[in-house]
């Protein structure tokens, strides 16, 4: 795990049948805390990322802000006044965001030039190098998104090995482990198979098993932060769209 | 787990890929995504021939989309993408396979040069495959550029019919998608929109208007249905008044000299010869 984003970030439990967070709110006329423990999972890294970048801020404060903008969120009914009719709820996070992270670094500013707190915006030299580096290829918004999908991809790896180890498939898992997550060049198809005893076709059929699974799990996590069919389909397509 | 950049992007890759096993198809490539789902081509290993698979997205209710991909399968017309095969992947995906279409999509086919006529010819075909479909009680819902094939021999093919949750795209949904079930009015005000799209700029207001009537806010003032706004892109073509628009008085007689243009001359020679006539008898 990544000790920067330790808080909040990665869950093993996941609720078995997952509501829209819509129908959540809807429910129960605030986001109960399975679904915000889900959305905590998956948006929590895209919106520390998304503070690093866009304002350029160091580990601890980006870590501080993050917090905060939940913690935020819960108290100012951020939940409950989303309308899906207006935006995906992505959209919806990502911009009330922009109005907490804007908010806060003027009220730094502000205390910046009354002399009470020092507030230094700048960022560590290994921050500062990484935002250098990421600076011509991608935007914030753009960083914002690709952490959304990785953070949806591991979440959704989580719950097919979890699966797998309750199910007894965890040959199938090791498979889809050592084929579609390897890092570096990929093994072949026959050595694969020869190395787990089994034939080119039954490692083929496993694959195919597992990334069913592993769309299913996908699915799931994010019927569980959209408000409904349509949105859960814009999402997906924008998740799996073009690379 | 911490994913890579490229284990994301096989992931992402893979798991949107169909798994065709068991089935006669072996999967290609993707070619295209829709509004409903992702198109791909494919060998149809028993026929040995090259079709497009489309796999319908799996947030729709599958049972649904297997009544609507045998609905539209049952559309049979020379301007209307046949449809060999519906069926069920293993992940619970609907799929139908269907002809690979060789052509442009209309928007790019329009990067050419385009004639005037051309362009009122792909309206019309779309238009006689939309009237055949609501014989059929089939509604479009997503009628647009994108999903309007022109074939290598200029045959015409619409593609990407809807299925019920389509919301349509902006520029071509008539204002009552938002909030209704469509009906065959939304596609006359979607096959007014495309017409509009395909005008160029130097078209006559005529056409315009045509396009406008077709796209009203208010599907009544719409035309009544689709063979409707045909006949009176056919009037336009004939020379005739058209629906749309009613004419000034003066209007009409500038049409109709335009019209008759010979007929005029022809009259109007008689009268000059008659008058030289009279006037030689006269002396």
């Amino acid at each position: 795990m990544d000790p920067d984003t330790a808080i909040g970030g990665l869950r093993d439990r996941f609720p078995s049948t997952r509501h829209s967070l819509f129908e959540a709110v809807a429910e129960a006329g605030t986001l109960p805390s399975d679904a915000l423990d889900q959305l905590v999972a998956l948006y929590w890294k895209p919106v520390y990322k998304y503070i690093r970048f866009k304002w350029r801020k160091d580990n601890e404060e980006a870590k501080d802000l993050t917090q905060g903008f939940f913690a935020s969120a819960l108290e100012r009914d951020f939940f409950q006044r989303f309308d899906p009719a207006k935006a995906s709820f992505r959209t919806y996070l990502r911009m009330a965001l922009d109005r907490f992270a804007a908010n806060e670094h003027a009220a730094a500013n502000r205390q910046k030039r009354g002399g009470a707190v020092p507030f230094d915006t700048l960022d560590s030299a290994s921050v500062e190098a990484e935002a250098v580096a990421l600076a011509d290829t991608d935007t914030p918004e753009a960083i914002f998104h690709r952490e959304w999908q990785r953070q949806l991809f591991s979440l959704a790896v989580e719950d097919l090995r979890a699966h797998c180890e309750h199910s007894g498939k965890q040959l199938q898992f090791q498979l889809f482990a050592e084929y579609d997550l390897a890092e570096g060049e990929r093994p072949g198809y026959v050595g694969l198979a020869q190395r787990h005893g089994i034939s080119a076709a039954s490692l083929n059929n496993h694959l195919a098993w597992s990334r069913r699974m592993l769309r299913t799990f996908l699915t799931g996590r994010l019927r569980g932060v959209t408000s409904g069919d349509r949105e859960l389909r814009d999402e997906m397509r924008l998740l799996l769209g073009s690379q | 787990m911490e994913l890579n950049d490229s284990t994301l992007d096989h992931l992402r890759a893979v798991v949107d890929q169909p798994d065709l096993s068991g089935t006669r198809y072996e999967l290609e490539g993707e070619i295209g995504r829709g509004g409903l789902g992702v198109v791909y081509a494919a060998l149809d290993h028993q026929l040995q021939r090259r079709v497009a698979i489309k796999v319908l997205d799996s947030t729709l209710p599958a049972l649904r989309l297997e009544e609507e991909a045998r609905v539209i399968a049952s559309l049979e017309h020379p301007a209307i993408v046949p449809i060999y095969e519906t069926g069920t992947l293993p992940d619970g995906r609907v799929y139908y396979a269907m002809k690979l279409v060789a052509g442009q999509r209309l928007d790019r086919y329009l990067n050419a040069q385009v004639s005037l006529s051309e362009r009122l010819r792909l309206v019309r075909t779309t238009g006689e495959a939309l009237a055949f479909a609501h014989t059929r009680g089939v509604v479009h819902r997503d009628l647009k550029p994108q999903n309007v094939m022109v074939g290598s021999f200029g045959e015409v093919y619409v593609m990407d019919w809807g299925v019920e949750g389509v919301a349509g795209t902006p520029q071509f949904r008539a204002p009552e998608q938002a909030g209704a079930a469509p009906d065959h009015r939304s596609d006359i005000y979607a096959l007014g929109a495309l017409l509009q799209f395909l005008l160029p700029e130097t078209a006559p207001w005529r056409l315009r208007a045509i396009a406008a009537k077709a796209m009203a806010a208010d599907p009544e003032a719409r035309y009544s249905s689709v063979p409707a706004l045909l006949l009176d892109l056919q009037r336009f073509q004939d020379g005739l008044a058209v629906e749309a628009c009613p004419e000034t008085w003066w209007q009409q007689a500038r049409r109709f000299a335009v019209r008759n243009q010979v007929l005029l001359l022809l009259l109007a020679a008689f009268v000059v010869v008659k008058f030289f006539l009279f006037f030689l008898h006269g002396l």
